[in-house]
């Protein structure tokens, strides 16, 4: 690496990277326009760290770590945007009575289908994929913060400025309604 | 009746928060005990935080597969312009 033309070297990185890059952002927001920025901004920023990165690590998996940290903060605007306007108050009332037990009809019972591998089975991964990305935009955001990158339930909520407890009920509410898209469309088809 | 019990054994509503609140952050003591009592009694909730773990599992590998996602579209000449052009000028 010539770190004294570091505008080549990045150059290079864009011509090596750039396309992976596009299609992990593309398959993670779903939108074009989104994806493109997202990766214009990691290679921004990497040009500017180019001095802290140094060669310690694989450049790809450099690359990578900074957009995922980009993608995450893309979900985390888009939670703080799109919170106001859905309400959580209403979601509950589909799954439970008033006094908080199952509605008798939303009762969970034991899922019949025991296959381990589910995600080498492209049509249950497309119905999963159709599952997340039927959720209210902030419930998505919540879950792929949760589980995009493996940090404590406290430093996602830090970083989000709410509390942990309004963090786990927006996951409740989102875990109920996956659940039962993933039961009707897969497990007691 | 259900009002007592749901004073001492927890709503469902309430124990699968806590499902929630336990596979994110943990929970106290109280609220340990507080949800095994209410599973130990509670079918529904047993079953529902089986398949909660299930899809924390399903969805940690889901969202965390690298290269899982749309095969890739070829080379992207425009975009890697693009980028090349707002790089700040060395």
């Amino acid at each position: 690496m010539d770190i004294n033309n570091p505008g080549t070297t990045v150059k290079c990185w864009v011509d090596m990277y750039a396309d992976n890059m596009y299609s992990w952002a593309l398959y993670k927001t779903g939108n074009k326009e989104i994806a493109e920025d997202l990766v214009q901004d990691c290679f921004i920023a990497a040009f500017q760290a180019m001095e802290k990165f140094s060669g310690k690590s694989d450049v790809k998996t450099w690359l990578f770590a900074i957009l995922n940290n980009k993608i995450a903060e893309y979900f985390r605007k888009q939670f703080r945007s799109s919170r106001v306007f859905t309400s959580e108050g209403t979601a509950t009332s589909n799954f439970f009575e008033a006094d908080g037990s199952w509605l008798k009809n939303q009762r969970p019972q034991e899922w019949t289908d025991d296959e381990t591998q589910l995600l080498d089975n492209n049509e249950f991964k497309k119905i999963l994929q159709s599952c997340m990305d039927n959720l209210p935009g902030h419930w998505n955001a919540a879950l792929q913060l949760k589980y995009l990158e493996e940090k404590k339930g406290e430093i996602i909520c830090q970083e989000l400025g709410i509390t942990a407890t309004n963090f786990w009920q927006v996951l409740h509410r989102a875990k109920l309604q996956l659940r039962k898209c993933l039961e009707n469309h897969w497990f007691n088809k | 009746m259900k009002k007592i019990m749901h004073l001492l054994l927890l709503s469902c509503k309430k124990a699968t928060e806590l499902i929630e609140k336990k596979s994110l952050v943990g929970l106290s003591f109280r609220e340990r005990v507080q949800l095994n009592i209410h599973k130990s009694v509670c079918e529904a909730c047993t079953a529902y935080e089986k398949q909660s773990i299930k899809i924390d599992e399903l969805m940690q590998k889901h969202i965390q597969a690298e290269g899982s996602g749309p095969d890739n579209t070829g080379s992207n000449t425009q975009l890697k312009e693009k980028i090349i052009t707002k790089l700040p000028q060395t």
